[in-house]
Formats: structure tokens, C-alpha cells, sequence
């Protein structure tokens, strides 16, 4: 007994103590400009999005303009990017100097104060040049806080071999794409997880091109709060096609996401899917493909209900400079490195929209880049409420789709989504 | 303050007891209390982004405690944790003691064998042998469809993960696994120390195995039973990479969080840090009242000795 009356007594007095000393220890200083003429700058790049050519392009000329300094990228991954952002750039000494961002997640932390104020540096790093809804999205209160990096809508790769063989051509609305995804799966009933549209339950940034569609959103500004829309009749026609995609043509897992698509591609288990651009690179890629299927691969953008392209999800990234990192100035040479026209270029080449209108045409003629142009026609971006990034990072999406990939009933599932996007939005 | 029994010489005035206390205390108080205090700081203010970015934070009280009490899904989570937290415990043990046992019977080249594969199983790091759990089970392409579909059932494409309680299974397989040589290493190094003629005697009298294990084997290893079962109790309470990792595999996010992956997905997914602490400092106290019994059995024990 007594041992149990010391221990709790030494352990309130710690606490009192502590409580005492933690007051005041908040360190809040945000440089916004200057930094050491030389120093290691950190760059995050998500996934296999940028091609190796222009990371090592960016290193070797930074580090050949920067004598003394050094340039290193650290690729991160799409999936918990949100979460990874918001411890990493908290903290002065772990912050990378430069992120990329989704172009989607990027209000969330301009609104928090977590980047640089970048507004007096924007004409000199493209101006009015730059990607408008890019920027837009990145300005909170009249500054801007991120620049765009590449932008790129999905579009659909299909098997030029297996439509020919079922009989099937390209669709031109979307009611003939869903009858051609139930025609192409029943056409290859082997094997078993085959995909008419390659569908995983997860990917609600391929699904939401369904609710768009039909005239429905995710989310809709109400008055200046946000509230989420999946319930509303429109939307609810667009999420009962997504079920009857992943009910009668996808194979994919039901609970999957959207990773690695060329793994079931070249395993000849997809029809058509809708990828963005750069994963071309990977199915010609003999570690990651299988550059002798290239033959067969086509592409076109998604046909929307009236025959104009689809409102697809408009994928994209932003980059911007950690208000935390004690490198500002080389931060900022490094942006401005990576919007030269040198670099975004070589964006271009690997099929990525550039950043800057004035380089569209470096994205060349061939089909993947009329896809590529036709599908950010009627692009979209995730509603721009400034807490869109916690509705990603508590996955309610992700959710919503699997459960609708599962069978569910649309209508519950939609309201109770809503009820939930409305909690985190409001 | 004293901290010596009564049987011992006490001396009055002497500071050396305490000053020999000052390293551990301090230890503590940095890898402890520092954070503690900070979290119940932060469950008493509205904290957002905003906040992790340097606004002042505003001060709620009790508010977080109001709204979580107030919202069914704490308590569906509570729950969930709970009975998974004790399943796995029990399994972990049953089977860790039952490895201890049968090492004991085992001839050594065998037992080293075992032994070695126990430990690397044990050593694997987290995240590495997530990724190989995660190929086995995988939907398309995992090695258990594959030989369950070529044993006779249909399991191709079948998703292990999509429903709650099939993820929950999966779960439980992985954190048993990782757990069960911790236990068998600790019993069989305690069942090392059961007398030998003890058991002889036992057996002489007239005892059966199981006789021999419930009478004489497994009273004797009881406080060694007892701080692993406190352990397992505590590891298995606040796990969380392993149901982190599976969910980004497949599941529903929702149906399947755990105490560990709610505070996450509410705190830095979901960029609510005050009620994210809140539902820590609540984890806390379950932690506290789960384990309560077992340390009043320890601490009885150590007075008796």
C-alpha cells in the first residue's frame, strides 16, 4: 500500500511540474524569407508521378547553380500524404524545404498558414502563364501560397485486341461506356476477376466522374458552410451507375485501391481503365509492364452523357515552400527550377500537362495527347471548402465507394456520407 | 517519504535513497510526463491545423469529452477494442504457453530450431512482415486463395478484408503471431525453474499431466503468467500499425477502426487534435481500468514475498 502512495504522490508532484515548465514553450517564429547562402534543400515528390529525368535534371542544375549547396529528393507516397504533411511541416527541424502537394489537398494547409507566401514571387515564376484554377485553388485571402507543378485528368486506356475480338467499338456517351464494360466483361469470362472497367472499390476519384455526370457534387456551398451533396437525387443516378459498374463489369478487388493498374493490366485482366497519363510510362517500363502489349493499348478520354468528354476529376499537384524551413531563399530557387520552362518540358514529353498554358504544345499530337487534352476539357476540381483535405484523410470517401461496391444501398449509404462530410466541412 | 520496509534499519535524514531515484524519475517525467501533460492540454482546447500551425488555441474545457460521450461511435469503437484486445491476449497466451510446454518435451536440436524461428518471427520488423501478410492474403494474386481454391472451395478473388469480422480475423492471425514468441520465450525461460522433483513427486503420487501442469507447473510460473497477460493486454489494447496497414489494403475505414486508428484518423487525418487527444486521455483510463487487477495481483504478490 504504502509503495502504491509514494508512486502516486511523486507522480502528481511531476505533473505539477511539468504543467508549469510546458507553458510558454511554443515555438511560433515563421521565417518567410532569408535563410543560410548554402544548405541541403529537401524536396518531396509523390509517387512515380515525376519521370527520373527531370529529378535529375532539377539536382544537377540546382546544385551546378548553387555551388556548396546540395538538392535531395525524397519520393513520398500519394497514400497519407495529407497525414505525413501535417506533422512533417509542423516541425522547424524535420520540414522538407519544398513539398508537392495534391492540387486538391493544397487549401487545407494554405488556409492553416503551413506555406510560404509566395504572391510577390508569382510573375516571376510564370505569372499569368501559370495553370489560373491552379493558383486560385492555392490563394487564400488574396495571397498565394502554392504554385502549380503538372496538372493531368484520367483517361481510358483500353484493349484495342479484346474489343475487336468481342465486336465492340469505342463508346461515344456514357450510357454505350457502361453497355461496352458489361459487353467486354461477359466477353472474357476467364479469367474470373476479369474487368470490363477496372474498378477498384476504393477509387472514388474515378466514381465521382459518374456524379458529375448526372448533374450531381460531393460537396456544395450553402450560405458559406459547406455541406455535402451525395444524397441529392442527381448524385444518387450517378453513385447507382457506380454500382452497376462495380457490380457487372469491374473484377477489381472491392475493397482495393487504385495502385500499381498496370500489375492486373499486363496480367490481362482489364478491358479498360481509367489512369492518368504517366501510366503509360509504366506499362512500356519492362520492370513495371509489359511494353510488348503497347500494341494493343488505345486511349480516349471518357465520354460524357452528351458525347463532349466526361467531367473528370482534374488530377494534378502543387508545390510549395514550408513556412517552417529555414531555407527560404533556396526553397524559393528551387521552385522557380522546377516552373523553368526547361523542366516543365520534360513534364510535358512524359505526358503531363505542364504548368504553364505557353508549353501545352510540348505535350505533341500523338493519340495519348489528344487524350490527354480532351480529357481536361471539362475537368473538375473537389469542392473548395478549406477542410476538403480531413474529408480525404478520414477516408469517408473511400468508405462510401466500397460500401456501395459491396452492394449496398446507395441512398442510406449516400445520406450517411453526407451527414459525415457536413461534420468535418462545417 | 518512506520507501524501505519496516523489517530494514531506517535511517532518518538520509537523501541518498532519494537522490538514487532522481535518474529514473527524471527518464520518466521527459519520455512520459512531458506528453502527457501536453495531451491533456490539448484535450481541453478546440485544435485544429490552424493551431499546428501556430494560431492561438481556444480554450473548450470539457467540451470533447461532452461531444464524444454524446456520439455512438465512441462507444461501437470502445467496444470493438475491447473484445479485440482481449481475444487476441487470450489466444497469444494460450498458444504462447502451449509453445513453452511442448519446447520443454522437445530434444534440443528440435528446440533450438523452434527457437530460431520464434525469434525471427519476432524480430521481423512490423511493416516488413505486414507487406508479406498482406501478398498472402492479397485478392487477386494471395498465396491462401490460391490453395484454398485449389483444395476445393471458390476463393478466388475472394477479399479477406471487405467484411468486418473476415478483417478482424486477418488481424487476429498477424498480431497473434507477432506476439506468441514474446510469451513462449518468457514462460519457457520461467518453466525452466519449476523443480524438477516437484513434478517427480507429483507424478508419484499419483498426478496426470494435466494434474501435474494445473497443480504444480502453472502456480509456480503465475507471476510470470501474470505481468505477460498484463502485457499483452496493454499491446494489444493500443494496437495500431497493423490495423492502419490493413486498412489502406481494403475493408471500410469506418467498420474497422480501433481505439489507436479512430485517434488517428480523427487527429492527424482528420485535423481535429483536441478531440483526438481526448479520445487518447479516454483510451487512458480504459488502459488504467483493464489493468487494474492485474497490478493489485502483483503488487499483493510482492508484499507477500
Amino acid at each position: 500500500m504504502r509503495m502504491k502512495k509514494t508512486l502516486a504522490v511523486t507522480v502528481t508532484a511531476l505533473l505539477a511540474m511539468l504543467a508549469m515548465s510546458s507553458c510558454g514553450s511554443d515555438d511560433d517564429n515563421t521565417p518567410q524569407s532569408g535563410g543560410p547562402a548554402k544548405a541541403d534543400i529537401r524536396v518531396w515528390l509523390n509517387g512515380a508521378d515525376t519521370p527520373q529525368e527531370a529529378r535529375d535534371w532539377l539536382k544537377t542544375t540546382f546544385e551546378d547553380q548553387n555551388p556548396g549547396s546540395t538538392l535531395t529528393i525524397e519520393e513520398q507516397q500519394w497514400e497519407g500524404l495529407v497525414e505525413r504533411l501535417t506533422t512533417a511541416l509542423t516541425s522547424e527541424s524535420e520540414t522538407p524545404d519544398v513539398v508537392e502537394v495534391g492540387n486538391t489537398q493544397a487549401p487545407t494547409f494554405t488556409s492553416a498558414g503551413a506555406f510560404s507566401d509566395l504572391t510577390s514571387a508569382l510573375p516571376d515564376l510564370g505569372g499569368d502563364d501559370l495553370l489560373q484554377g491552379f493558383v486560385d485553388g492555392a490563394t487564400a485571402d488574396g495571397k498565394t501560397y502554392a504554385v502549380p507543378y503538372y496538372a493531368g485528368s484520367k483517361y481510358v486506356f483500353y484493349r484495342k485486341d479484346l474489343f475487336a475480338a468481342a465486336g465492340l467499338t469505342v463508346p461515344t456517351t456514357t450510357d454505350e461506356f457502361v453497355q461496352t464494360a458489361i459487353a467486354l466483361k461477359q466477353a472474357n469470362p476467364s479469367p474470373a476477376n476479369f474487368s470490363g472497367f477496372w474498378l477498384p472499390g476504393q477509387d472514388w476519384r474515378n466514381g465521382v466522374t459518374f456524379v458529375w455526370n448526372d448533374g450531381g457534387d460531393l460537396a456544395v456551398d450553402d450560405n458559406g458552410t459547406w455541406q455535402g451533396s451525395l444524397s441529392s437525387p442527381e448524385s444518387i443516378a450517378g453513385l447507382k451507375t457506380v454500382q452497376q459498374l462495380f457490380q457487372q463489369a469491374s473484377g477489381a478487388p472491392k475493397d482495393g485501391n487504385e495502385a500499381d493498374p498496370q500489375t492486373p493490366f499486363c496480367n490481362n485482366e482489364i478491358g479498360m481503365m481509367s489512369a492518368p497519363g504517366w501510366v503509360t510510362g509504366l506499362i512500356q517500363d519492362p520492370d513495371t509492364g509489359c511494353p510488348d502489349m503497347m500494341k494493343n493499348v488505345g486511349v480516349f478520354a471518357m465520354p460524357g452523357a452528351d458525347g463532349s468528354p466526361a467531367p473528370v476529376l482534374l488530377g494534378g499537384s502543387d508545390i510549395a515552400i514550408s513556412a517552417k524551413s529555414p531555407n527560404q531563399d533556396l526553397a524559393q530557387k528551387a521552385v522557380a527550377l522546377m516552373l523553368s520552362d526547361d523542366y516543365q518540358s520534360i513534364l510535358a514529353a512524359n505526358g503531363l500537362t505542364p504548368a504553364k498554358t505557353s508549353l501545352a504544345s510540348q505535350l505533341g499530337t500523338d493519340e495519348f495527347a489528344q487524350a490527354t487534352i480532351a480529357a481536361a476539357t471539362n475537368a473538375k476540381l473537389t469542392p473548395a471548402a478549406p477542410g476538403w483535405a480531413t474529408v480525404e484523410g478520414s477516408r469517408i470517401l473511400e468508405d462510401l465507394f466500397v460500401d456501395i461496391a459491396k452492394g449496398g444501398d446507395v441512398e442510406k449509404l449516400a445520406k450517411a456520407a453526407d451527414d459525415r462530410m457536413s461534420q468535418e466541412l462545417g | 517519504m518512506t520507501t524501505s520496509g519496516p523489517s530494514r534499519p531506517n535511517r532518518p535524514g538520509s537523501l541518498l535513497p532519494l537522490g538514487l531515484l532522481v535518474p529514473a524519475v527524471a527518464a520518466l517525467a521527459l519520455a512520459l510526463g512531458y506528453p502527457l501533460v501536453r495531451q491533456v492540454i490539448l484535450s481541453l482546447q478546440e485544435f485544429g491545423l490552424a493551431q499546428q500551425f501556430g494560431k492561438p488555441a481556444e480554450w473548450v474545457g470539457l467540451q470533447n469529452y461532452r461531444d464524444l460521450v454524446a456520439d455512438p461511435y465512441l462507444w461501437k469503437v470502445v467496444v470493438r477494442s475491447v473484445v479485440f484486445c482481449l481475444v487476441n491476449a487470450a489466444l497469444t497466451l494460450v498458444l504462447g504457453v502451449g509453445v513453452a510446454l511442448l519446447m520443454r518435451q522437445m530434444s534440443k536440436p528440435i528446440r533450438i530450431l523452434v527457437q530460431s524461428g520464434l525469434l525471427l518471427a519476432w524480430a521481423m520488423p512490423v511493416l516488413a512482415a505486414l507487406t508479406v501478410w498482406q501478398w498472402l492474403f492479397d485478392t487477386q494474386y494471395g498465396i491462401v486463395n490460391w490453395l484454398l481454391t485449389h483444395l476445393g472451395p471458390d476463393f478466388a478473388g475472394h477479399s479477406w478484408l471487405l467484411e468486418p469480422l473476415s478483417f478482424f480475423f486477418v488481424a487476429t492471425v498477424i498480431v497473434v503471431w507477432m506476439s506468441v514468441p514474446f510469451v513462449a520465450f518468457t514462460v519457457y525461460a520461467a518453466l525452466t525453474q519449476v523443480p524438477e522433483d516437484l513434478i517427480e513427486a507429483a507424478e508419484l503420487d499419483g498426478a496426470g499431466p494435466w494434474q501435474r501442469l494445473r497443480a504444480v507447473i502453472l502456480p509456480t510460473v503465475r507471476p510470470v503468467l501474470l505481468v505477460v497477460a498484463l502485457l499483452q493486454v496493454i499491446w494489444d489494447l493500443r494496437v495500431f500499425t497493423q490495423i492502419y496497414v490493413l486498412q489502406k489494403a481494403g475493408g471500410v475505414t469506418r467498420d474497422t477502426n480501433l481505439l489507436g486508428t479512430y485517434i488517428y484518423r480523427l487527429g492527424i487525418g482528420g485535423g481535429d487534435f483536441g478531440t483526438a487527444a481526448a479520445v487518447a486521455i479516454f483510451m487512458l483510463v480504459l488502459t488504467v481500468v483493464l489493468t487494474a487487477p492485474y497490478v493489485r495481483m502483483m503488487l499483493r504478490q510482492e508484499d507477500a514475498a
